[in-house]
């Protein structure tokens, strides 16, 4: 067991090597490098030739990079899923403040909203193919009922915990209901719409990669489908890379979006 | 008693919310039609058919062990590494940043490789779920492990712990609260991917129920399908964050 968090380094022979390979970003190196060696080790190894492994995935990047094809495909799957979230965004956020503010609403709705936030949604696709036919449409639907939920639920949290001190200045001001809606309670409901908006990108490229499977539409989902299919795991997994650098690439932005804008606020005191 | 009389009137809402709910359908499936949605009495009468007859019950015991195996691999596999990376700082520093790729890696797309790569079976479907239910458990357990305060170790390094008192003691209590709102997002997650297994790599369970229901213009059945998968999903989902709740209270916190 190592003792957390003292390194003794010795001036001596100028080690700078050994320096970089105890700290952290050293340390996360090597791990990097063990993992890749183990991976094309073990599929080496064990695994049938056609299975995905570090250097074939790296000499099928070019060609697939260069595929118009493949650019299209990405294209559509990321746009289908930003267009769905802007809808889920938008939608969500009216319904959930609705929801967190009117008593009505809320023992009318909060039920249905629990209970669609907890059903897989893959299940809804048998559904979603019958209203909407196999088209673009259908990943819509999917990635705006994968999406919406977990807004409207994080928005409703949000409105509902308003401290009411500000609602109070508000009416002795006399705001307006608008004034109150779009100044105090949306503004004071920003991290959990954050939270919700995390949660929900995840889940609308899960919907839109799901809806691509099930319907044979073409997208990234598809170009996964269509070369595994044909023992091309590489290309494959090059899309697949694709996928989680974009969900990476969101998570950064939104963190750094938060600390930007919203420097007080901490992700874990909202619910996630 | 006012706290029971409070979760009676929830109750007498909720219940409200679900009648008001089933007589909006049923108005609107007399408009819509039968083709995209069916009546809800006609739907919760092939529900009771599916009740009667065994198949729903086959179905909910099959898709349930696929979630379980996946789930309990999860947990354990889960927890275990967590813990492991939690005592030993240099390797969680190492590989932290590779379990939050994984983390965000939508597992959904490696489901056509689990098929090419391990077939069909009940062994491809559990571990379709584990990989979905994993990550959110190593995840938090890990970030638990992060804020493990140093001083708990250093007193319990002071009275001399042992290294299994020390686990005992200080870092699965600590831990363990962070490990339980994982399994949390694990269950909606796992059940995402029972469902895509179902769909996707052989038809068993509630997803095939579903699947056929689709395929057959059997509406009722794929709307009926649907309401019971959903109420999987509420019930697990509340288990849940029950023990979620049970053990914030370790945490000190209230939710």
């Amino acid at each position: 067991m190592s003792a957390p968090g003292i390194i003794i380094e010795r001036p001596a022979n100028g080690s700078r090597l050994k320096a970089l390979l105890s700290s952290d970003a050293g340390l996360r190196i090597i791990a990097g490098v063990a993992i890749v060696l183990f991976w094309e080790i073990a599929v080496r190894l064990w695994a049938p030739a056609y299975v995905a492994r570090p250097t074939g995935i790296v000499m099928a990047v070019p060609a697939v990079v260069s595929n118009a094809a493949f650019w299209e495909a990405a294209g559509i799957t990321l746009s289908g899923v930003v267009q769905g979230l802007v809808i889920a965004l938008i939608a969500g956020t009216l319904v959930g403040a609705a929801i967190g503010r009117i008593r009505l609403f809320e023992s009318l709705l909060q039920p249905y909203l629990n209970g669609f936030f907890a059903m897989p949604m893959v299940a809804i696709l048998p559904l979603v193919t019958l209203w909407f036919g196999y088209t673009g449409d259908a990943r819509l639907a999917t990635v705006v009922f994968a999406a919406f939920f977990s807004i409207a639920l994080n928005v409703a949290d949000g409105a509902r915990s308003v401290p009411p001190e500000y609602i109070e200045v508000s009416r002795s001001f006399r705001g307006s209901p608008w004034s109150r809606l779009f100044d105090v309670i949306l503004p004071s409901s920003v991290p959990y719409l954050l939270a919700g908006l995390r949660l929900a990108a995840g889940r609308a490229l899960i919907g839109a990669i799901v809806a691509e499977f099930f319907a044979a539409l073409p997208g990234l989902g598809y170009f996964i489908l269509v070369n595994t299919r044909t023992f091309r795991h590489n290309d494959a997994f090059v899309a697949v890379a694709v996928l989680t650098i974009a969900c990476v690439l969101f998570e950064v932005g939104l963190m750094r979006a938060t600390a930007r804008f919203l420097p007080w606020y901490r992700r874990d005191e909202a619910g996630s | 008693m006012p706290a029971s009389n409070a979760a009676a009137a929830r109750a007498m809402t909720y219940v409200a919310s679900l009648a008001l709910g089933a007589v909006a359908w049923e108005a609107a499936a007399s408009r819509i039609g039968p083709a995209f949605l069916p009546r809800f009495t006609t739907t919760m009468a092939r529900i009771y058919e599916y009740m009667l007859s065994g198949v729903l019950l086959d179905a909910l015991l099959s898709s349930l062990s696929l979630f379980f195996t996946g789930l309990a691999f999860a947990i354990v596999i889960g927890i275990g590494v967590g813990l492991l990376l939690a005592r030993m700082r240099r390797l969680r520093i190492a590989l932290e940043s590779y379990i939050m790729v994984l983390y965000a890696t939508p597992m959904v797309a490696l489901i056509p490789f689990i098929l090419s790569m391990f077939g069909y079976g009940f062994t491809a479907k559990s571990l379709t779920v584990f990989l979905f239910a994993v990550f959110p458990i190593l995840y938090t357990t890990i970030e638990g492990a992060r804020s493990l305060k140093p001083e708990l170790l250093e007193v319990a390094r002071s009275f001399r712990s042992s290294e299994w008192e020390i686990w005992r003691d200080v870092l699965v209590p600590y831990t363990l609260p962070f490990a339980m709102t994982g399994i949390r997002l694990a269950i909606g997650r796992g059940l995402v991917g029972m469902v895509a297994a179902e769909f996707f790599l052989s038809g068993s369970g509630l997803g095939l129920l579903i699947f056929r229901s689709g395929q057959d213009f059997d509406i009722p059945g794929l709307y009926g399908g649907i309401i019971v998968i959903t109420i999987v999903g509420v019930v697990l989902m509340g288990i849940g964050r029950a023990l979620e709740n049970h053990f914030a209270a370790w945490r000190g916190l209230q939710r």
